[in-house]
């Protein structure tokens, strides 16, 4: 006879006040195979899971039923009570009545009471047909993959290659370094991006744990956690890395010109050419789309003035595949396209631009040399409108978060301007100042007090053309009247928006994302760093918009993770996989053609009474298997069973209700 | 010949009333039928909306039941402010049946609404139904050398989910409209900026204070002349540009024309058709400037083999 014991949570409020908790126990003690039905404030803390235990052990229970919030938040916890107390971890039940009743039946407490008692008179069934199953071994590959190779790629790859696990970065443009790489000074002390983001990517370069694979994309991804293969597609560069010595010849000599995306546009690049003088790897690659050569056969000067003859104009692009046991995706952000502030004629004036276009224009290495030019006519701007919040936190145009750093990159903006130009004056409008971190706020005070920026609460409504000036007119909502400014040039501080083929990356992994396009973690305050599916980690602002610190600190976060993971040689994993009952297969390989993981394998074994004769069988490889199920569905003899969800399970549930 | 069941609306019958006859010559030569819907009530304009839900839909909604008992699919509006009414009334009737039931009952003796008629203002027809293309070929006297500056004024493209016409801050229709007629529409940043409205009776000084700056832009955008689209538009720049100008101290002397008046003009009907007597600032100066072309400046020509779009070869 099944001795079961009921736990019913109250999870604070959550349950109990949309739950009639007392109701739920006295119901449920009635059920016949229940020994015990027990409730408490809180089951998943300590005193909560000892009465687990204590329970287990007194009522000499074959079965445990916990009664609160989804398995995914605390299965693992109840079942290590189990553990505990010496039971079979697989023996317990979750029954969901906090996101399945309390949660969404919050209008009727009595509908809401009777789905939880059905709930758990369904869990408490399935309990009785559960069976003791044990955790399943796999060999773990222990490499990891970074996908995208700015700060957050480049932190992570760095920190998991000092752990010695080897680390494959893949990178899609020709250079690591990413966005920061196009920054000049960081906020809140000031110092030189380049000098502190170059000798990193130097030593990603140089790690002996580090294989770098820049001017690529992974396109495929299969397996599991522990042992992922990737595809990676090397995009032809048409130079030959290994002959060529970076001398420049090529693309002083190239007549192509093509905007340079590096510097935002604003100058040109040629159609060889790296990214920046930095770039690592140092070595150029031919853009495919501009180049005269590779798309009407004309030219070649490249070709001609190489001494090393390392350009290769018949280069394909290559597939290369690792075998990998983690990944880390960490691609990034894009920047939000303001044309829809057609009231301030963005795209009709040049003189208004975006932060990262001043961004560039301030940088030692940038366009301009360091100093800004309005776009028009090349003149020193002496006042300078800088206006918070284009694109974020605004509904109607575009999305509704706060992208988090434009307040801080606008103070550090005021600042640059006025190292740069002494006699100009910034004005920022801003609809709040959020500066939240070390030395934030008071590096927004050293903008207002040394640079003297003139902040102005309230949203630019209109900007229009007075001569050569930009009339910015806006609000000033501290003393309640619209105010114009006469101004030279009007930067927008255009909001972090998710690069926008995330949604086929995740796809492409097989995790989730966002309304917004950014990928999803798996929890977001306990496991910030992980996605849904294991071994697959985030790093930086292709989760969520973030300042260096963060990424960096996530990115690090990210290296222990894999780090963790691959502590061992082998991987424990739930043993809730499909198992093959051989009496009764028939050997259609139906099962095989519809497992999405390959998992389905065929072997040959005995007819049996005594026959020599031998006939085909399905295998289910433990390993990969990921317990999906559709096996189960497709077998028209019912020989294939689901650890954990069998028929009898099932059935039990059914008539349980 | 295409149809087009007209609302004049209140203003086309009296202060606008050179709106009213312009279109009438323009639609002529464009050959639409203008049926205008007899007994037409207010669109309830701004009083309505503010007071009552009730009586803000059931006035525009009893003129779009009467317009369906004409033949022509599209309601055309010469003024703004009734096409505005007319326009959301339509919109939210069309997303919410049971609200367009209840609303209906009110009005139940003159019929049942279908939504079959859309609502579109004479600048929308113009631009959609009629076509750049066949303005185009029926202009016999260009208005080449006439600069002008195209107002909108806040409700012709707004707001956007409703009128789901043009941009609701850079609208570029009318521009089009008017290069259609050989003159030239210069950037205009006040295109959508508010000009006070019916603050004109109640709060004049607002008006002079916004309508002011609207005409300030204008001039300094090089215009020779503006044109609107709408009655209260065009009352408030032109009427108050007087007061404005002394108040002010400034000098603007802009005249503020009709879309149709230029239509008409380029269509070939004289000026005596286009009842300029009702200006309050004299038009036949800026007008004077049809012709005078000026020497556009020698073009530099580059001969360059682009490769693509975005790049060059030296």
């Amino acid at each position: 006879m099944a001795r079961v014991g009921v736990f019913t949570c109250f999870c604070g409020a959550n349950i109990a006040d949309f739950v009639d908790v007392p109701r739920v126990v006295e119901e449920t003690r009635k059920i016949r195979e229940v020994r015990c039905s027990i409730e408490y404030k809180y089951m998943c803390s300590d005193p909560g899971q000892q009465m687990i235990r204590d329970a287990i052990v007194q009522q000499r229970l074959t079965s445990v039923v916990v009664a609160a919030c989804s398995p995914r938040m605390h299965e693992k916890t109840f079942r290590k009570a189990l553990s505990d107390a010496g039971m079979n971890p697989y023996l317990l039940e979750v029954a969901n009545i906090r996101e399945h009743s309390s949660w969404v039946h919050q209008k009727d407490k009595k509908a809401a009471t009777d789905k939880a008692i059905d709930l758990i008179r369904m869990a408490v069934a399935k309990s009785i047909a559960n069976e003791q199953l044990y955790e399943i071994s796999v060999p773990v590959t222990k490499r990891a993959l970074v996908i995208g190779g700015g700060i957050a790629g480049i932190q992570a790859a760095l920190d998991i290659a000092d752990a010695r696990i080897p680390v494959t970065l893949v990178e899609k443009s020709p250079s690591i370094g990413g966005r920061m790489a196009q920054l000049d000074e960081t906020f809140p002390t000031l110092d030189c991006s380049q000098c502190i983001l170059t000798p990193k990517m130097v030593d990603v370069a140089s790690h002996p744990y580090i294989e770098l694979i820049p001017y690529s994309e992974v396109i495929e991804l299969d397996g599991f956690v522990g042992n992922y293969k990737a595809k990676i597609r090397k995009k032809a560069s048409y130079v030959n890395f290994a002959n060529c010595t970076g001398c420049g010849a090529c693309w002083q000599k190239c007549p192509v010109k093509v905007p340079n995306e590096y510097n935002m546009n604003i100058d040109k690049r040629k159609a060889i050419y790296t990214p920046f003088p930095q770039a690592v790897p140092n070595k150029p690659v031919i853009d495919a789309a501009h180049c005269t050569m590779l798309l009407k056969g004309k030219c070649g000067i490249c070709a001609k003035v190489c001494e090393k003859g390392a350009i290769d104009f018949k280069m394909q692009d290559e597939i290369i595949e690792r075998e990998i046991g983690a990944v880390v995706v960490a691609t990034g952000y894009d920047l939000w396209d303001p044309k829809p502030y057609e009231e301030y004629g963005v795209g009709r004036y040049k003189d208004i631009i975006t932060s990262l276009e001043f961004e560039r224009m301030v940088s030692a290495n940038g366009p301009t040399g360091g100093v800004p030019q309005r776009p028009s006519d090349g003149k020193v701007p002496k006042t300078v409108v800088f206006i918070k919040c284009i694109g974020s936190r605004d509904e109607a145009k575009g999305i509704e978060y706060c992208s988090k750093i434009c307040c801080m990159y606008t103070a550090k903006h005021a600042i640059l301007l006025h190292h740069k130009v002494h006699d100009s004056h910034a004005y920022i409008f801003y609809m709040d100042i959020r500066a939240a971190g070390k030395g934030y706020e008071e590096f927004v005070k050293k903008a207002q007090v040394d640079t003297a920026a003139t902040y102005l609460r309230g949203r630019v409504s209109k900007i229009y053309k007075k001569g050569d000036k930009l009339m910015v007119r806006g609000e000033d909502a501290q003393i309640g009247q619209l105010v114009e400014v006469e101004a030279d040039l009007v930067v927008l501080a255009t909001a972090i928006i998710a690069p926008k083929d995330n949604p086929n990356l995740a796809r492409l992994l097989g995790i989730s994302y966002d309304k917004y396009g950014y990928l999803s973690e798996a929890h977001p305050k306990l496991r910030p760093v992980e996605t849904a599916k294991a071994g697959i980690f985030l790093a930086g602002c292709t989760q969520a918009p973030k300042d260096i610190p963060d990424t960096v600190a996530q990115a690090s976060a990210c290296a222990a993770k894999v780090c963790g993971l691959f502590s061992g040689d082998t991987m424990k994993k739930d043993p809730m996989v499909s198992k093959v009952n051989t009496e009764f297969c028939s050997g259609c390989q139906n099962c095989v053609t519809v497992c999405p993981y390959g998992a389905i394998v065929t072997e040959e074994i005995p007819m049996g009474h005594g026959s020599k004769e031998m006939r085909v069988v399905s295998k289910v490889n433990e390993g990969v298997c990921q317990g999906c199920g559709s096996c189960v569905a497709i077998c028209r003899s019912m020989a294939i069973n689901l650890s954990g969800f069998t028929d009898p399970q099932i059935i039990n549930e059914i008539v349980a209700i | 010949m295409k149809k087009l069941t007209y609302f004049p609306g209140c203003s086309a019958h009296g202060t606008s009333e050179e709106f009213d006859h312009t279109l009438k010559l323009v639609m002529k030569t464009l050959d639409v039928e203008m049926e205008e819907i007899p007994d037409w009530n207010c669109c309830g304009a701004t009083s309505a909306h503010v007071m009552t839900e009730n009586l803000a839909y059931a006035l525009p909604l009893r003129n779009l039941v009467l317009a369906e008992k004409f033949t022509g699919n599209i309601m055309g509006i010469a003024c703004a402010s009734c096409y505005s009414r007319m326009k959301t009334t339509k919109v939210h009737m069309d997303e919410n049946p049971e609200l367009a039931k209840k609303i209906n009952s009110t009005i139940i003796q003159e019929g049942n609404y279908t939504g079959r008629v859309e609502v579109k203002s004479m600048l929308q027809y113009c631009y959609e139904d009629i076509g750049l293309e066949t303005i185009k070929s029926k202009v016999t006297k260009s208005l080449a050398g006439l600069k002008v500056a195209c107002y909108y004024g806040c409700l012709l493209t707004r707001p956007k989910g409703i009128t789901k016409f043009d941009s609701p801050e850079y609208p570029v229709s009318m521009d089009q409209i008017m290069e259609a007629l050989g003159a030239e529409a210069v950037e205009f940043d006040f295109k959508t900026e508010c000009c006070g409205a019916s603050f004109s009776i109640s709060d004049t000084e607002i008006v002079e204070s916004l309508t002011g700056k609207i005409l300030e832009v204008a001039k300094e955008s090089g215009a020779h002349l503006i044109v609107v689209a709408c009655p209260l538009c065009q009352s408030n720049l032109d009427m108050r540009q007087p007061d404005i100008e002394k108040h002010q101290g400034k000098s603007f002397r802009l005249p503020v024309m009709y879309l149709t008046q230029l239509m008409a003009l380029a269509f070939g009907y004289p000026e005596s058709d286009m009842r300029l007597k009702k200006h309050i600032v004299p038009v036949e100066e800026a007008l004077s400037n049809i012709g005078k072309i000026q020497e556009p400046p020698p073009k530099v020509t580059k001969t360059k083999k682009a490769v693509s779009a975005e790049s060059e070869v030296e």
